[in-house]
């Protein structure tokens, strides 16, 4: 499996090199501003993602309209914008989790290392090990704290003898800033932590598998203040190592955590009488919060919308 | 007229008086009594069941309970060597049959159904059907029975035999397992397997570690009491020939050899057999009374055993 991977990836490498890069859409209506002008001189190298054109569907619905941008590497990303904009959507392609929903359909390009995940000849699988994810919902499986940790390595035989699950764990754990709390009883049942130690356990579960993304869809969204305080500082101590892609409704978080900013909103095409999520504004997340291109994030950003 | 009372004249006293008085909810404490007394009336029913099965056997059942486990079938009442041995080794092996043949067989097409099957018309016409043959007479299976494993694979069952008992039986039964089956693993949450799928788990690293340890408890609990729906069962038995007469003698418990051999009895069918002769001997439902009573403790027996099953499984799933 792994040998099949690495072919494409040089196969892809070679054939989508001379695409890379950022684009302007001309598309009026629909505009997308990437304007990252500053970027530009290495923006290919650092390209973790690279997003054109994507449209999801669910059956006939259309969730997300012409997407069009780049994550880039040991950066937080975050997502914002208002229920049903596309956000969540657009992050469970990042690592196929929309290949679960059998009605889901994705059009357009969505590189990772120049990598197109959506290839037929890709493995979901190994997308998924690559880019980890954390979920809204603390979602521990009703096992021990330790179970949960070695549940990644196990699967995917990164790690098969105890010595190398013990550092792994321990490794993990520190990194999520939960070693000290749960040391003691990791043979414990992981049900018994409270929900920030639980949404902590969560990214030590998808970190143990050492990913190069990690995906966080709204993980503070059921946290008291103090457990989210946890979790954002966190989030900066582990960028160095990883890339991370949030959604988050909470637009102080976005504007504290993150680098870069992508502003959702939903669309209202009256052809159609659908509604469906359009990425209206991508930029650095000064520029989102304090000198927005388009009405509609300066709008949403403070507090405005309508 | 509480109402109007309310928002016509909404001082600060009348708010304080309509607060204070109580209403009487006529409809929802008729609704609560309605619900009461249909619960009292089932419990009423199956009580009066009970204690008139035990009654009528309670000359057996405090006289001579081992002599009555461990006799056979005999042609008068009063013989002190009658008893239900071989209808119970009957029933015994044609559930370990059951076991054996309808609990892997209807766990592994539910897991099919539930995780692998493409959502389609397909999927859902063959879903359909398998709810159909649920509701299917038992009586008609006991036809299929007949014509497939006691003259079909007669060289194999050995014709009218445990056997050929054991795999109706658990054909019978196979609907009801796949659908408790597919309800079990359906009620995982969706967010464990995401959870998995998250980390990296192939699909069948996510069904192993996380689907099936989470619905094990469901799985034991529903097919376990399908079963005992089973092995109460008479009507295929009598036509895949269950029969009082050319029985062997006492063989013991655990004879594999006898599970081939014509001729066999089960309990539902003595307990026919018996309310049968108490035409001409009415000593007879004295033992079909007692007859009764060890089939109601098998099946005792087998539910708890489920509610162990789920206990441990549920513990052992934190």
């Amino acid at each position: 499996m792994e040998t099949v991977t690495k072919t494409i990836k040089t196969d892809q490498m070679q054939q989508t090199e001379p695409q890379a890069g950022p684009r302007i859409n001309l598309d009026i209506d629909h505009t997308v501003q990437s304007t990252m002008q500053a970027d530009t001189t290495n923006a290919a190298e650092n390209a973790v993602f690279e997003i054109e054109d994507l449209n999801v569907y669910y059956g006939d619905f259309q969730a997300v309209h012409n997407a069009t941008f780049t994550v880039y590497k040991h950066e937080i990303t975050a997502m914002i914008g208002p229920s049903g904009c596309g956000k969540t959507t657009v992050l469970r392609c990042f690592n196929r989790m929309n290949d679960l929903i059998p009605s889901a359909r994705i059009e357009g390009r969505l590189n990772f290392h120049n990598v197109p995940i959506y290839d037929p000849r890709v493995d979901p699988v190994e997308v998924r090990r690559r880019i980890g994810m954390v979920f809204q919902k603390p979602n521990p499986f009703p096992k021990s704290i330790y179970d949960n940790i070695a549940f990644g390595p196990r699967v995917t035989g990164i790690a098969k003898k105890k010595s190398d699950l013990d550092d792994i764990m321990e490794r993990s754990l520190r990194r999520a800033a939960l070693w000290e709390e749960v040391k003691d009883r990791l043979k414990d049942s992981a049900l018994g932590l409270s929900g920030g130690q639980q949404q902590r356990l969560c990214i030590a579960r998808a970190i143990a598998v050492d990913p190069d993304v990690l995906l966080m869809d709204e993980p503070c969204s059921a946290l008291d203040p103090i457990a989210t305080a946890h979790i954002e500082d966190l989030m900066q101590k582990i960028k160095d190592d990883y890339t991370i892609i949030i959604v988050t409704h909470n637009m102080q978080q976005a504007a504290r955590i993150s680098n870069r900013t992508a502003f959702f909103t939903t669309h209202f095409d009256s052809t159609t009488d659908q509604r469906c999520g359009l990425l209206v504004e991508y930029d650095r997340t000064e520029t989102i919060f304090s000198n927005p291109t388009d009405e509609r994030t300066e709008n949403y950003v403070t507090g405005r919308f309508g | 007229m509480a109402k109007s009372r309310l928002i016509g004249n909404r001082t600060n006293k009348m708010m304080v008086q309509a607060m204070q008085q109580r209403a009487f909810d006529v409809r929802g404490r008729t609704f609560q009594i309605t619900l009461l007394a249909m619960l009292l009336i089932s419990l009423f029913i199956l009580t009066v069941l009970i204690v008139d099965v035990v009654i009528d056997s309670w000359g057996i059942l405090t006289g001579r309970p081992g002599g009555f486990l461990s006799g056979t079938m005999r042609s008068l009442s009063d013989d002190p060597k009658q008893g239900v041995h071989q209808a119970l080794v009957g029933t015994f092996w044609i559930a370990v049959f059951v076991v054996v043949l309808s609990f892997p067989i209807g766990i592994c097409a539910a897991i099919w159904l539930e995780e692998y099957a493409l959502k389609n018309r397909f999927t859902r016409f063959i879903e359909l059907n398998i709810r159909n043959l649920a509701g299917v007479p038992s009586i008609v299976y006991g036809l299929l029975g007949l014509f497939l494993f006691v003259k079909g694979l007669e060289g194999l069952t050995g014709g009218k035999s445990i056997a050929s008992a054991g795999i109706t039986l658990a054909i019978l039964v196979l609907p009801i397992v796949i659908i408790t089956a597919q309800e079990a693993i359906r009620a995982v949450p969706q967010e464990l397997k995401e959870g998995a799928y998250g980390v990296g788990a192939t699909k069948w690293a996510m069904v192993r570690s996380q689907v099936l340890p989470y619905a094990a408890p469901g799985i034991f609990t529903g097919t376990l009491l399908s079963m005992s729906r089973g092995i109460g069962e008479a009507a295929p038995l009598l036509l895949v020939g269950a029969v009082s007469g050319r029985l062997g003698s006492n063989s013991g418990f655990f004879d594999l050899s006898g599970v081939t051999a014509e001729h066999f009895m089960a309990m539902p069918v003595i307990i026919v057999e018996w309310v049968q002769n108490s035409g001409r001997d009415p000593g007879f439902a004295e033992a079909a009374a007692a007859a009764i009573v060890v089939l109601l403790v098998f099946v005792i027996l087998m539910n708890a055993a489920a509610i162990f099953l789920r206990n441990h499984f549920e513990k052992k799933r934190g």
